[in-house]
């Protein structure tokens, strides 16, 4: 075969490694090399034909191979040796074996001496026995073997109370031997020279406290605890369950009062908050309790629970609200700055209830009566008065907005009933009037006057019908389209002289509430 | 090493129990070798006594012309051996034979020579300081052993669960015992023990080898005393025969041995607890299981593998009354052990309940254990073991901890300690 691989590479356009520029020569002789190498299972023609460039085809040619072995001669092999030892702990020169690094240092401490801690235990000498430990409930005898037990079992007391037989001695409860040992060495301590601080002294007396009687009253009460039957048990879990309900929708019928309370009267009406117990049930476990011990067969009655809780369900109004006298200094000073101090009422808690958050004093402008509004939207629309919106909603404005508003409603309402009386007052000239004509003609031109009767008839009618539409008119316009103006224009159309004086009087009125206003606003 | 606190220093552990001698390696899980405690042996002839008197006294001289021990000690028939089992009620009585038992597991089985080896042996709560200083006498003179020490059971159990504190509930082949264990030491005064297994034993015996109403008598022979059988239907007589050339050479003890082998099979095959406490209509209830026996007798067993082990909880009024000495229920073994108990250690211990030893693998059983004690405990909690090895072998495994542990072998007697201070040391160190 002529054909070489580079032959092969330019017919088929394949780069020949040696035209890559960016290869340094040392890469490119590790890759000449490695390429010269031929696999297996492939005829050296085929190899020099193809190139490295087929290995799929080489690697199935290949004759498998097995795993390769792991290579564990690299890291160097741990040394480990039986090696005797002597533990630190013992007293002895016992000689244990056990497996070792080889490294670890032959003459180390047993690494589990250090484990070996004992307590330091109160000895005392016979002096200081006669001295001060001496108890005529215990003989130097018992006591010596009482602190031996404790110093052989660590303090455990169970285990002590447990091995506890002294020959020839009464029978001690744990209480007793717990008492004696820690009396002892409280007095030990407070009679031997101490070295220490006060604190120190004081601190490690503490920790030999003992109260007996305490003690046995403890675990009397842990005895009863355990001695009661799987029924009380049941029952006193029963009446845990139960007073948790119960505190439960007390929380709820106190929240639901508050809210109805707040409905009802109105924050604004000036009805004190209702003052909230939060903790009404504080004192119902001791009465629990209480109850358990008397006797457990005792009923627990719902009411029981309530009883107690109760007169603080009473809505407690606060007394009249006193108010300080003032530093004159400090009420200059709010005058001036227009300041307005709301005080609490003194009794009243700092409950979340009873908190007012702050307000605009302009959210609180009262609105007009819903079958007015228009009217008195009028009104103020014609005093050029926005009475909705305060320019400047301090308190004397506030309350004057409000008055003015009151005495609105007032004309308007009274000039409603005006204009009703009025119409029925026209209506009954008009009837006198056909009446008198008829009786002026008398019985001639029967005919002609019930023609003429007829018109007035009809022009009652239309009078009726008239004032029928007007009052249509007015309910339709309950919702306010009408203003009072237009109103005006409609009666112009029969004008009166009490309709001129009323609307005269609005005139007046409006320039005057015009000329207050604008005192108002200069304030 | 240091990291889990332990450090093996090639400690042996050996626990002696009614039905089998446990021995391992400490730090092992299972003990290597298993033996049964019972051994088949030979009286020495007439003759041996006199030669054992004109002996050298200071050699320990077995009182057995032959002794067999292990798999094939008893359980292999031989014409006029006897069988003996070294322990009572729980106790070792019979020393030398018990020394026979652990040198055959030792040496036999696990191919060890015991002085080269710390070994630790366990002891019933129960065990009398007599019988634990002459176990150490057997360890250090004749094992020559370099150090001992013996453990509790009660504790080991309780180590074996990860314990500290523990009730530890042991039922046993021959005895059951509910031991309070504190801090790692046994609370003497709650200890409570009874032979409920052997009642409940005898009455399973009691039960098969009498006739009932529908069944007549079943006869209890072993395997090795058959010569063929044919297969029957459950509950028609058995068709076997007999090998009447080893009848003859059977003693009063094997047959004892090998009854008792064969009701302990029935009882570990279908005796049952009920979970919720004796019923008559769930026992009946209750799929019967089959048994056949070695003579090809085979029925299904159903009211009554409930009926006997019942004894374990409850026993019947009358017979009570009638027996001052029967032993205690497991229940009332509790209540005892809890009477004398301080009333602040009712809840730890309540909430530590350890249940161990072979007979407590019976169906159902550490259920039934659970509803009686919340029957009359609040917040109790019962560490069972679901592995039977574990449950078995709970002692063997919990002394396999603790001698496996780098602060116990402070604790070792020494032989030094020993020839200083003599049988002393063993109540000492032993506490």
């Amino acid at each position: 075969m002529a054909a070489s691989a580079s032959d092969i590479r330019s017919a088929l356009s394949i780069p020949s490694q040696s035209q890559n520029p960016a290869q340094t020569p040392a890469q490119s002789k590790k890759l000449q090399a490695q390429s010269s190498r031929k696999p297996d299972g492939i005829s050296r023609e085929l190899y020099s034909l193809i190139g490295p460039s087929a290995p799929s085809l080489a690697a199935q040619l290949a004759k498998p191979k097995l795993k390769q072995k792991p290579n564990l001669g690299s890291r160097s092999v741990v040394k480990w040796e039986w090696r005797s030892f002597t533990n630190g702990a013992r007293k002895d020169k016992l000689q244990l074996g056990h497996w070792t690094k080889a490294a670890t240092d032959v003459n180390a401490d047993y690494p589990f001496a250090k484990y070996n801690v004992q307590s330091t235990p109160y000895i005392y000498t016979d002096e200081e026995y006669t001295q001060y430990l001496q108890d005529p409930e215990w003989t130097k005898e018992e006591t010596d073997f009482l602190f031996n037990v404790v110093r052989e079992f660590d303090t455990r007391w169970y285990v002590i109370y447990d091995r506890y037989d002294f020959q020839g001695g009464p029978a001690r409860s744990m209480e007793d031997l717990k008492d004696r040992y820690y009396s002892a060495c409280r007095k030990l301590i407070r009679n031997r020279p101490w070295s220490g601080d006060e604190a120190s002294k004081s601190s490690l007396l503490a920790s030999f406290h003992f109260d007996k009687e305490r003690e046995i009253t403890r675990k009397k009460y842990v005895a009863s605890l355990e001695n009661r039957t799987p029924d009380q048990v049941a029952e006193e879990e029963a009446l845990y369950i139960e007073v948790k309900r119960l505190e439960q929708s007390e929380r709820k019928f106190k929240k639901d009062r508050e809210d109805l309370l707040r409905v009802l009267s109105g924050v604004e009406s000036g009805l004190p908050d209702v003052l909230e117990d939060e903790s009404p049930f504080n004192n119902l476990p001791i009465i629990d309790t209480k109850k358990k011990r008397k006797g457990p067969s005792s009923g627990f009655l719902p009411t029981d629970v309530d009883s107690p809780t109760s007169a603080s369900n009473v809505i407690a109004l606060d007394p009249p609200i006193v108010r300080k006298p003032r530093d004159p200094k400090s009420i200059a000073y709010d005058a001036q700055h227009c300041i307005i101090r709301t005080d609490l009422p003194p009794n009243v808690q700092a409950t979340k209830a009873a908190h007012h958050p702050a307000f605009m004093r302009s959210f609180k402008l009262p609105y007009p009566k819903a079958a007015l509004a228009p009217r008195i939207n009028q009104i103020f629309a014609e005093l050029g008065i926005n009475n909705t919106r305060l320019v400047m909603p301090t308190r004397d404005n506030c309350a004057r907005l409000e008055g003015l508003m009151e005495h609105i409603s007032a004309l308007v309402e009274s000039k409603k009933v005006l204009d009703k009386l009025e119409y029925d007052i026209q209506v009954a000239k008009k009837r006198l009037g056909i009446r008198n004509s008829e009786d002026r003609e008398g019985g001639g031109g029967g005919g002609k006057g019930k023609g003429v009767g007829i018109g007035s008839a009809m022009d009652v009618d239309e009078g009726d019908a008239d004032a029928d539409a007007e009052a249509e008119e007015e309910s339709v316009r309950d919702g306010r389209a009408q203003s009072i103006v237009s109103t005006k224009s409609a009666r112009s159309r029969r004008p009166t002289r009490r309709s001129m004086s009323i609307s005269s009087v609005d005139t007046n009125a409006t320039a005057s509430a015009r000329a207050s206003n604008k005192r108002k606003f200069r304030n | 090493m240091v990291n889990y606190g332990g450090d093996e220093v090639s400690a042996l552990v050996v626990d002696i129990g009614s039905s089998s001698v446990r021995a391992g390696y400490a730090g092992d899980d299972t003990p290597k070798a298993v033996i049964p405690s019972s051994y088949g042996y030979f009286n020495n002839p007439p003759g041996g006594d006199v030669s054992m008197e004109n002996g050298n006294s200071g050699e320990p001289k077995s009182a057995y012309s032959q002794i067999f021990i292990g798999q094939n000690g008893p359980s292999t028939w031989r014409a006029g051996m006897e069988i003996g089992n070294p322990l009572q009620d729980g106790l070792i009585h019979d020393f030398d034979s018990a020394r026979s038992l652990v040198e055959h597991a030792l040496g036999d089985v696990m191919r060890v020579n015991a002085s080269e080896h710390p070994i630790l042996v366990t002891e019933p709560p129960w065990n009398t300081p007599a019988n634990r200083e002459r176990m150490a006498e057997i360890m250090f003179e004749e094992m020559k052993a370099p150090a001992f020490y013996i453990a509790n059971t009660g504790v080991l159990n309780a180590f074996a669960a990860g314990k500290g504190s523990a009730l530890v509930i042991d039922i046993g082949q021959s005895m059951a015992s509910v031991t309070p264990v504190v801090d790692g030491f046994v609370l003497r005064k709650g200890l409570a023990t009874s032979s409920i297994p052997r009642l409940v034993h005898s009455h399973a015996h009691h039960f098969l080898s009498n006739p009932t109403q529908t069944r007549h008598a079943i006869d209890l022979y072993p395997n090795q005393l058959i010569a063929n059988r044919l297969p029957v239907d459950p509950g028609a007589p058995p068709r076997f025969n007999l090998r009447e050339d080893r009848l003859a050479g059977v003693t009063q003890s094997w047959k004892a041995w090998y009854e008792a082998r064969e009701v302990d099979e029935w009882i570990q095959s279908v005796g049952g607890v009920l979970e919720q406490g004796w019923n008559d209509q769930v026992a009946a209830s209750r799929p019967p299981r089959q048994y056949e026996f070695p003579t090809g007798y085979n029925n299904y067993f159903g009211h009554d593998r409930f009926a006997v082990c019942e004894q374990y909880f409850f026993q019947k009024p009358h017979f009570v009354q009638s027996n001052a000495t029967a032993p205690k229920t497991i229940p009332s073994l509790i209540l005892e052990a809890f009477r004398t108990c301080d009333p602040e250690l009712r809840q730890v211990l309540m909430g530590n309940v350890v249940l161990t030893g072979g007979g407590s693998l019976l169906n159902g059983f550490s259920e039934r254990l659970a509803s009686e004690l919340s029957r009359s405990f609040s917040h109790v909690k019962i560490h069972a073991p679901g592995n039977p090895t574990e449950r078995r072998y709970g002692g063997w495994l919990g002394g396999s901890i603790l001698a496996s542990l780098g602060t116990f072998h402070q604790l070792w007697i020494s032989r030094e300690e020993w020839q200083e201070h003599g049988t002393a040391i063993v109540g000492q160190r032993c506490k």
